[in-house]
């Protein structure tokens, strides 16, 4: 009896002992189930695992994500690669260390709509473009991006597509259903339902026609080069997430449709807890996201180089400085 | 008897004069404080470029002709959208100040419609509106619209009634009291409600080129923002800034011809 | 004209002003109004100009108004209600620019009414450069150049200094003497309506009622000579009588 109630004893020092020398590190995140791995890796105890002690800083949009690591008011940062982030990161504030999700054939994360009437007036495929108008959150968001990738692969002068600024997700819903834009490329959250209420056509989905590295982990320019062993340490952690989260819900079947894994459900619970979204909705939308966080290194410098054809991105910025491949093996497409 | 002594002078202070030269060089002060600050790299360049910078930048703008492109498509916006905005809200604020009815109904509807921020309701706009020019100019008249009537009313208001019953014991007929006695009466109120509405046909030019904008000061901004282009945004700010001070030098101007008699 | 008021009775809401005023206003005459503080002076005045509709009796007039005349009933107002961005001429032409006169003629009224009251070189100057007196002047003008049948004045020197007072009295009267247009003046100074009236109606405090009319006689134009000045002590002493009771009660009643 006395030898048990030391055990207990010891063993909540050494739990006591191990809290406290964990490391606090705080991570900006947007409340998205592309950060799943994340929310999986500190539920999961990753992070504890490690020896760190994670907090979230939660925002709603990608720009003030990679403001907050440029300003140290977080040590890493998960979301969309846009011309912003290359500006700042070509600064030598930013380093993209691992890869968050990436649009693969496959997995239905952007799906690119046509208004009812524009398909009525021959837009109905991906090539049918020119001439007309797509909204977008912003000039240099992923959705400027996803429009340019379309515009290469199916061999289409950009400049002859309206891009229409609008800054929000509803505002671009408001236009669309008001007939002031004739396509929008949406998140598949909100393209499902409008697809189900036959609002919209579908012209196809971006990871079918132009796969790519939507988003990525990154982390400052100092952190990246002062404290190599603490990123070294959140970044094994942050791989047991997405090869948990790959696992759990990128597994697909003989045809290469999704099919649910291990794990599925009480994950889906995680992600549905941070992104204060229903499961059954967030199921619907499962971004692809490589097991071992690796990037698809050739992509970010086809990006870096197409913003700075766009003269969006300063022409200074060079792909392979804002890198920093040291701390995850086997990056995928690295150009030699 | 002891010794006079002068009553000592207490009257001094409390008047302000212009003071040009002062203005200029707190101006070249805060300017010089910027540089020193930015070249001693005690601010990071990137969150605050230096004033050269800058200016470069706006050079570079102007001379590629970008500069005049987003200022025409900005200043076109504000006029229209400012002189609709005007138009209606005097028509409306006079009506309030002089019928009894009309301020009765209008006053609940301008205190409740007056703090919605017109960004909260862009989606709305863009229904009602599309997203070409009707909705920017409708978005910059809305936030004009609702300081004019304000102004329009409390400036007739100010009209003293001793003025309008000297009309009326002249038999002048009512149209002739609104126009020659109401409307230049509450004149020095509207125009001190330009000043503000002006300033916030500026502020909201920004918002209106939020929607589908493609060229524009407020649209240039946003972009410079989006990109993280701090220097092309502070460049895009201080025209926008100029635009407000040529603006607000209208404004005066108007007062200085239309208020010979202060 | 003469001007006849009539049972006249005036209330703001349940607040009683004037009760029973029956007044003849004679052609040809000053009538001055005196009374305390709130005893429902002014209210009566713009009742007779028919500015306020009284709440009982009314207001006549009986004879035919001047030739040329486009405002039988005119004020003159004690804080002179001039327009401050209109200039001394454009104050004076308001008063005729909504009638059917050619320009020539409107333009030739305003200078001649201009010219009478000394304000020809201030034609084009605005009020705001001008002194109290001035400003009276060009009330007093514009009040003119519309040929009144009856002058309805409202202290109009209630605002102004008393060498500047002096100075408007003696003017008023020279002009006054041309035409001789029946007027009804107010005052709180005893002193203006012995120089100016020829009867003097003194009225209680509120609710206003007439108390006593009293006949100034003594030849208006002799009134500043010393020989008169023992009479005019004496109409002053008999004003003040029936004044002063009225006066200590009306200001307790304020001060209540």
């Amino acid at each position: 009896m006395k030898s048990r109630l030391a055990t207990g004893a010891l063993a909540a020092l050494l739990l006591l002992t191990a809290g406290a020398a964990a490391e606090p590190v705080s991570v900006a995140a947007l409340r998205l189930s592309s950060s799943g791995p994340l929310f999986i890796a500190e539920e999961a105890g990753f992070f504890r695992g490690e020896g760190l002690e994670v907090t979230f800083r939660f925002f709603t949009a990608a720009q003030p994500v990679a403001v907050a690591v440029t300003t140290g008011d977080a040590d890493f940062g998960v979301t969309g690669l846009t011309a912003g982030f290359y500006n700042l990161a070509g600064k030598g504030a930013l380093k993209i260390i691992a890869a968050q999700s990436a649009d693969v054939p496959g997995f239905h994360l952007s799906a690119c709509l046509a208004t009812p009437r524009a398909w009525d007036g021959g837009l109905r495929g991906l090539a049918d473009f020119p001439g007309r108008s797509v909204g977008i959150t912003q000039t240099g968001s992923t959705f400027h991006y996803m429009i340019g990738l379309l515009a290469r692969k199916q061999g289409f002068d950009l400049a002859r597509v309206r891009l229409v600024p609008l800054q929000s997700i509803p505002n671009m819903v408001s236009a669309f259903r008001g007939g002031q834009v004739d396509a929008l490329i949406l998140p598949s959250s909100v393209a499902l339902p409008m697809l189900a209420r036959e609002e919209a056509k579908l012209l196809g989905w971006v990871g079918d026609a132009t796969p790519w590295q939507l988003g990525a982990l990154f982390t400052s320019g100092r952190t990246a080069a002062e404290r190599r062993p603490l990123v070294a340490r959140f970044v094994r952690a942050y791989r047991r997430g997405a090869a948990a989260y790959h696992a759990a819900f990128n597994a697909v079947d003989a045809a290469g449709r999704p099919v649910p894994g291990p794990g599925h459900d009480a994950f889906l619970a995680i992600l549905a807890k941070y992104t204060q979204q229903p499961a059954e909705q967030i199921r619907t939308g499962l971004p692809w996201v490589d097991p071992d966080g690796r990037l698809d290194v050739g992509d970010i410098h086809d990006q870096v180089a197409w913003w700075q054809a766009q003269k969006l991105v300063d022409p200074g910025v060079d792909a392979g400085l804002i890198l920093d491949l040291g701390f995850v093996e086997g990056h995928r497409n690295v150009p030699r | 008897m002891s010794e006079a002594r002068s009553v000592p002078f207490r009257g001094g202070g409390f008047v302000l004069r212009p003071r040009r030269g002062l203005s200029l060089a707190a101006l070249a002060a805060l300017l010089a404080a910027w540089q020193a600050a930015t070249g001693s790299g005690w601010a990071n360049p990137l969150f605050l470029p230096a004033p050269t910078t800058v200016a470069a930048t706006l050079w570079e703008l102007a001379a590629s002709g970008a500069l005049t492109e987003h200022l025409l498509a900005s200043a076109r916006r504000v006029a229209l959208g400012w002189t609709l905005g005007t138009a209606a809200g005097l028509a409306v604020g006079l009506a309030m100040g002089i019928f009894s009815a009309a301020r009765a109904a209008g006053l609940p509807l301008v205190s409740a419609i007056f703090p919605i921020p017109k960004i909260a309701v862009l989606p709305l706009f863009i229904l009602w509106f599309g997203i070409g020019e009707p909705s920017k100019v409708a978005t910059i008249a809305a936030g004009v619209f609702f300081p004019t009537v304000i102004a329009a009313f409390s400036g007739v208001d100010a009209v003293p009634r001793t003025l309008v019953r000297m009309g009326q014991s002249f038999g002048m007929p009512a149209w002739a009291i609104v126009a020659k006695i109401v409307v230049p009466g509450a004149l020095p109120t509207v125009l001190a409600g330009f000043r503000i509405s002006v300033a916030i046909a500026i502020i909201l030019v920004v918002a209106a080129e939020m929607i589908g904008a493609d060229a524009g000061l407020g649209a240039f901004v946003l972009t410079a923002g989006n990109l993280m282009r701090t220097d092309q945004l502070l460049a895009g700010v201080v025209v926008l800034s100029a635009l407000g001070l040529a603006a607000a030098g209208l404004v005066s101007a108007a007062e200085r011809l239309l208020l010979r008699w202060r | 004209m003469e001007l006849l008021v009539e049972g006249v009775g005036h209330a703001f809401g349940a607040l009683p002003v004037l009760e029973g005023v029956d007044l003849e206003v004679r052609a040809g005459e000053i009538l001055s109004l005196i009374g305390p503080s709130g005893c429902g002076k002014s209210t009566l005045l713009a009742i007779m100009g028919g500015l306020l509709r009284p709440t009982r009796g009314r207001v006549a007039a009986r004879g035919t108004p001047p030739a040329g005349c486009l405002n039988p009933f005119t004020y003159v107002f004690q804080d002179f209600a001039l327009l401050p961005w209109r200039t001394v001429a454009g104050n004076v032409a308001l008063a005729l620019e909504h009638h059917p006169l050619s320009r020539a003629e409107r333009r030739e009224r305003v200078a001649a009414a201009l010219s009478t009251i000394g304000l020809a070189e201030f034609a084009r100057t605005y009020p705001g450069r001008l002194s109290g007196g001035m400003r009276q002047r060009v009330g007093i003008a514009r009040a003119l150049v519309v040929r009144p049948a009856v002058l309805l004045l409202d202290e109009p020197l209630s605002a102004l200094d008393a060498q500047t007072r002096e100075l408007l009295i003696e003017e008023f009267l020279a002009l006054w003497q041309r035409d001789r247009t029946t007027a009804v003046h107010i005052t709180h100074n005893l002193g203006e309506a012995l120089r100016l009236a020829d009867r003097i109606v003194v009225l209680s405090r509120r609710p206003g009622r007439i108390k006593a009319t009293v006949a100034v006689d003594v030849p208006r134009e002799g009134r500043t000579r010393p020989e008169a000045a023992g009479r005019i002590a004496a109409l002053h002493a008999v004003l003040w009588d029936l004044l002063r009771e009225e006066a200590r009660a009306a200001a307790r009643e304020l001060a209540a």
